[in-house]
C-alpha cells in the first residue's frame, strides 16, 4: 500500500508528539537528582548546537564548503553581539545582515 | 499571580521568538511551495509537526518522493531533541493534570524550551539550590508562562508558513542566505545569553564542532550521537570536578 505525503506528515507529527508528550506523562512533578537535571540540560543544549551546525553548514549530507566560511563568520558575530548586548535578537540580526553582505560580496 | 497574568508574562518573554520566527516561517512556506507541497500539507506540517529544523530536513526527501521510511526516520531523529527538553521541563509542572500537559507539550520547541526553562530556574533557586531542595512553586503558574511563550510562538510559526506559501514573493538574490541564518542564529544567541560557568560553553562549542564530522559519517543520526557524547563527557567532567572540590 502506497503511503501518501499527507499520511507521512501525519506520522512524523505523531512521532514528534510522542517524543514531546511521553516525558510529561511519566516525569511530571518528579524531582531529579542534581546530576541528572544537569545532564538533561546539557543534552538539550548539545542537541540545539548540533542542529545549528547541521542547519547552517550542511546540505544533502555534505558540508556546504562555499557558503560555510561566511556563515561561520556571521555565526561568530551573532554570538559575540548576543553575548555583549545580552540580546539574542540583536545577535541574530547582526549575523543575518553580515551573512547577507558577505553573500553579495563573495 | 493569576493564570492570565502569568500567560501575559510568557507572551512578553516570547516577543524575541516571534521576531525570529516570522522570517524563518515565511522562508519555510516559500521553500515548501518551491518543493511542490500544497497549502493543506504546509499548514498540517507546521501545525502538527511544529519543528523548524525537522520541517526543513524532510522537505527535500518528501518532495523527491523518497521512501516513506527514509522520510519518517529523518523527521524522527530531528525531533528526538524534544525528549530531553520535555523531560527537563516536566518537574516544573507539579500538580498539573496530565491531560492538560499532554496538550501543552505539543508546543515544546527549542525556543519555547529555553525561555521558560531559564525563567523557571531563576524562580526556583535564588540561592542555587538543587531540584531536590527546591521550594514548591505553582505548577499551573509555570504552565501559564510556558503556554504564553509556546502557544503564541506556535501561532506565529503556523501563520508565517501559510503566509510564506501564499505570498511566495521572490526575494532578491542572496536574501535566502539571511533567511537560512535567522533560526540557527537566534538559537545560538539564546544559548549565549544564558551561558554560565565553563561546562556549558564547552559543551555547546564541542557539540557545534563535532556535529559536522558526525553528520558527514551519518547524516541521520551522527550529529545526535556526537551531541550525546559531548554532553555526557562535559557533564561527567563537571561532576568529577565538583566531587573533587567537596
Amino acid at each position: 500500500m502506497e503511503i501518501t505525503r499527507f499520511q507521512i506528515i501525519f506520522i512524523i507529527g505523531l512521532m514528534a508528539f510522542a517524543v514531546r508528550a511521553l516525558p510529561q506523562l511519566f516525569f511530571v512533578g518528579e524531582r531529579f537528582p542534581e546530576a541528572w537535571d544537569r545532564w538533561l540540560r546539557y543534552l538539550s543544549y548539545g542537541f540545539i548546537c548540533s542542529i545549528i551546525s547541521v542547519t547552517l553548514f550542511m546540505a544533502g549530507g555534505r558540508i556546504e564548503t562555499a557558503a560555510a566560511p561566511r556563515r561561520a563568520i556571521a555565526l561568530a558575530l551573532a554570538i559575540v553581539v548576543a553575548y555583549r548586548t545580552k540580546s539574542a535578537v540583536t545577535g541574530m540580526l547582526s549575523g543575518a545582515v553580515l551573512v547577507l553582505i558577505l553573500a553579495r560580496l563573495l | 499571580m493569576s493564570f492570565a497574568a502569568r500567560f501575559r508574562q510568557g507572551m512578553k518573554a516570547a516577543i524575541p521568538i516571534w521576531i525570529a520566527f516570522v522570517p524563518s516561517s515565511i522562508a519555510w512556506g516559500i521553500a515548501a511551495q518551491d518543493h511542490g507541497l500544497s497549502l493543506a500539507e504546509v499548514v498540517l506540517m507546521s501545525a502538527w509537526v511544529y519543528s523548524g529544523p525537522a520541517q526543513f530536513a524532510v522537505l527535500g526527501p518528501l518532495a523527491e518522493g523518497k521512501s516513506a521510511l527514509q522520510v519518517l526516520i529523518a523527521g524522527f531523529l530531528m525531533n528526538l531533541r524534544f525528549l530531553p527538553m520535555s523531560t527537563a521541563l516536566a518537574p516544573f509542572f507539579r500538580g498539573v493534570k496530565r491531560s492538560q500537559l499532554l496538550l501543552a507539550s505539543h508546543v515544546i520547541s527549542a525556543s519555547s524550551f529555553i525561555v521558560p526553562y531559564v525563567q523557571f530556574q531563576k524562580e526556583r533557586a535564588p540561592t542555587g539550590a538543587d531540584s531536590a531542595r527546591a521550594p514548591d512553586l505553582d505548577g499551573y503558574g509555570r504552565l501559564a508562562f510556558f503556554l504564553g511563550v509556546g502557544v503564541t510562538s506556535f501561532l506565529v510559526w503556523v501563520t508565517g508558513t501559510a503566509s510564506g506559501f501564499l505570498a511566495a514573493f521572490g526575494f532578491p538574490p542572496g536574501f535566502e542566505e539571511a533567511l537560512k541564518f535567522i533560526l540557527p542564529g537566534y538559537f545560538a544567541g539564546l544559548l549565549v545569553v544564558e551561558m554560565k560557568g565553563w561546562a556549558m560553553p564547552l559543551i555547546c562549542f564541542g557539540s557545534l564542532v563535532a556535529a559536522l564530522p558526525g553528520a558527514v559519517v551519518s547524516p541521520g543520526w551522527g550529529w545526535l550521537v556526537t551531541a550525546i557524547v559531548v554532553a555526557t563527557l562535559g557533564c561527567g567532567i563537571e561532576e568529577w570536578k565538583l566531587r573533587g572540590s567537596r
